[in-house]
């Protein structure tokens, strides 16, 4: 018998593709094949996927989207580097591969009844919006949700079309902070463990979810302990460049662990005790 | 049952093994030992040093097409390519067989299993053949090997007195791959190794897990490092790779792409730096740390095997002199 290849991508099609903020695109993708169809029947809010740019090479995303809302996946792409800019010149229409889901995921049974507070910084958004979205669709299932949302500049902020429905679902609320303000901007300018500090969510039957850059986990962590967040109160996902998603190449290790394999989503007090960091 | 040869009837086997599969053995390029495909017996080194290569690039080749990717407008066909000649390396160096016993433990034992690695690695016998001696470097015998070592082989030969060779089968493998060796009349003993080098202290990993925040035993070996990576080039369990696309044929409503997976060196420069810029492993030391770290602490911790099997191919190859033997003992000194 053939065992699968798990190199081997499943063909797909872009089926939409929208600006989500300077520089960042949203893709949606169909998948093609039952197998493939399968494969991502059920994939869990915080698991991510590599995303073929057939010709350019393939990358790891952070699923945006939850198999709840819809058959298909959701990738947010920041055309920094070869694969992403090839995706950034993709349309509607044109194939792409997609491997996965890959990666451990946010324990969503284990945060029921919590009251939950989002962090999330850019593009760190993205893999935190399946959890927003898991929420606020089994609402009555978790406590009360305090989602910041952070950008460097107003014109980076991701998902603000969103913005309406999370601000008016039951026990939901939403604070927007900008490290620069642009023009037209009226709301809060300051990083965002300076907005933390304001909102002040309480750790009483909370967990706090965090994902931007390494640099912004780092003080969101240490904003969270001193408003009294234990270390098992905090979860973050993180990325590395990557070119297996399956704990073999070697790329992403974090001492003896690997994130695509033990992660992407850790506790807090897992990464503190890696041998290595993730700054 | 233990097979007898002489030199003659060897040629003779290795003849007919390169008709039958991809043979693959020590032969002399320009003065240099390398492990190399053969088409006839007579090419054949059966007295030679360590070879300057491991063998692992015929298990795990260096750059390989994992993925041929048809576009025709708005369609995509993919085709797998998956190794399915069979191969017999002759003349593995036991230490070598350790090697692909360490990367084994990554590829075949942990799931999912690399779909390319099992493909050759089911398609391949290995036929070693004892060290004489230790070379320059070796220490094979601290790291659980040794030069007539036929733990990881299919068949292990030994030179004995008078031009004789005994093969001896390991594996059902091995007893099939011998079952084309010419009969021939003459016995033998094998002669004894020649000379053995000095033993290196092996750490157990927990004594490695205290020694990571040791920024000075790092900085003392890795500050030199010239990030050149002939040091994971080199090495028989080193397995890290890339993966890109590379496009090979442009014709009118057709594009043709290679993605090829190639060995990649956590003692790159750009090995863990991402698209942003951001590098959370920027300096040499760090990296030559995390070298050492996966050899001794995260590999044996994560799959088993320790990822060094005291080839000392490293030792000699490095141009700054970088020796993991001395890191070994400053570990054990600590």
């Amino acid at each position: 018998m053939a065992l699968a290849n798990p190199m081997r991508p499943y063909p797909g099609r872009l089926v939409g593709v929208r600006d989500l903020a300077t520089g960042i695109k949203l893709f949606q993708v169909e998948l093609l094949e039952p197998e493939g169809q399968a494969a991502f029947a059920a994939y869990k809010p915080g698991q991510f996927a590599f995303v073929s740019a057939f010709g350019a090479g393939e990358a790891p995303f952070g699923i945006t989207s939850t198999s709840r809302r819809g058959r298909l996946l959701e990738f947010a792409v920041n055309a920094l580097g070869h694969v992403t800019f090839s995706l950034h010149s993709l349309d509607v229409g044109d194939p792409v591969g997609v491997r996965g889901p890959l990666g451990n995921w946010f324990p969503m049974d284990q945060l029921q009844g919590k009251n939950i507070v989002i962090l999330g910084g850019g593009i760190g958004g993205a893999p935190l919006r399946p959890v927003i979205h898991t929420i606020l669709d089994h609402r009555e299932d978790y406590g009360h949700l305090t989602i910041l949302w952070a950008a460097r500049s107003p014109d980076l902020l991701v998902f603000t079309e969103e913005f309406d429905e999370w601000r008016s679902a039951w026990a939901t609320e939403l604070h927007v902070t900008v490290d620069q303000a642009g023009p037209g901007w009226t709301g809060h300018v300051g990083l965002i463990t300076q907005l933390l500090e304001k909102v002040a969510p309480s750790p009483e039957n909370a967990v706090a979810i965090t994902c931007g850059p390494p640099i912004m986990i780092h003080f969101v962590f240490l904003t969270l302990k001193k408003l009294g967040f234990a270390p098992e109160q905090m979860l973050t996902t993180l990325e590395a460049r990557m070119h297996c998603g399956i704990g073999k190449c070697g790329r992403c290790n974090l001492g003896e662990k690997f994130i695509c394999k033990d992660g992407p989503v850790f506790w807090q007090y897992e990464i503190a005790r890696f041998l290595e960091g993730f700054l | 049952m233990t097979r007898y040869a002489n030199a003659e009837t060897l040629r003779q086997w290795l003849d007919r093994l390169a008709q039958e599969a991809d043979l693959i053995a020590p032969r002399d390029v320009e003065g240099h030992v390398l492990y190399r495909p053969i088409r006839s017996g007579a090419e054949v080194l059966l007295e030679y040093e360590r070879p300057e290569l491991s063998a692992k690039e015929f298990l795990f080749p260096s750059t390989e097409v994992i993925l041929r990717i048809e576009q025709r407008g708005k369609e995509v066909a993919l085709e797998e390519v998956l190794p399915d000649r069979r191969q017999v390396v002759f003349g593995l160096r036991p230490c070598d067989a350790h090697g692909l016993a360490a990367i084994d433990a990554l590829f075949l034992n942990q799931d999912p299993t690399d779909a390319y690695y099992r493909h050759r690695r089911e398609r391949t016998t290995l036929v070693g053949i004892a060290c004489t001696q230790m070379w320059d470097g070796c220490f094979c015998t601290s790291m659980g090997g040794g030069p007539a070592d036929p733990t990881h082989l299919d068949v292990l030969i030994r030179a004995a007195e008078d031009g004789v060779y005994i093969l001896q089968p390991v594996t059902p493998k091995g007893v099939a791959v011998l079952e084309g060796l010419p009969p021939v009349e003459v016995r033998g003993e094998p002669r004894p190794v020649e000379e053995y080098n000095p033993p290196v202290p092996v750490m157990p990993t927990e004594k490695w897990r205290t020694l990571f925040d040791n920024q000075r035993l790092w900085m003392r070996h890795g500050e030199r490092c010239l990030s050149c990576r002939i040091c994971t080039y080199v090495c028989p369990t080193c397995r890290c790779y890339d993966v890109v696309d590379r496009v090979v044929d442009v014709r009118p409503g057709r594009v043709l792409t290679e993605r090829i997976r190639v060995w990649d060196a956590c003692t790159s420069p750009n090995y863990r730096r991402v698209a942003g810029g951001h590098n959370p492993r920027p300096t040499n030391w760090e990296r030559l740390r995390n070298r050492f770290m996966c050899k001794f602490c995260y590999y044996p911790e994560d799959f088993g095997p320790l990822g060094c099997v005291g080839c000392g191919r490293c030792i000699v190859a490095c141009p700054v002199e970088i020796d993991i033997t001395e890191v070994m003992e400053d570990a054990a000194r600590v």
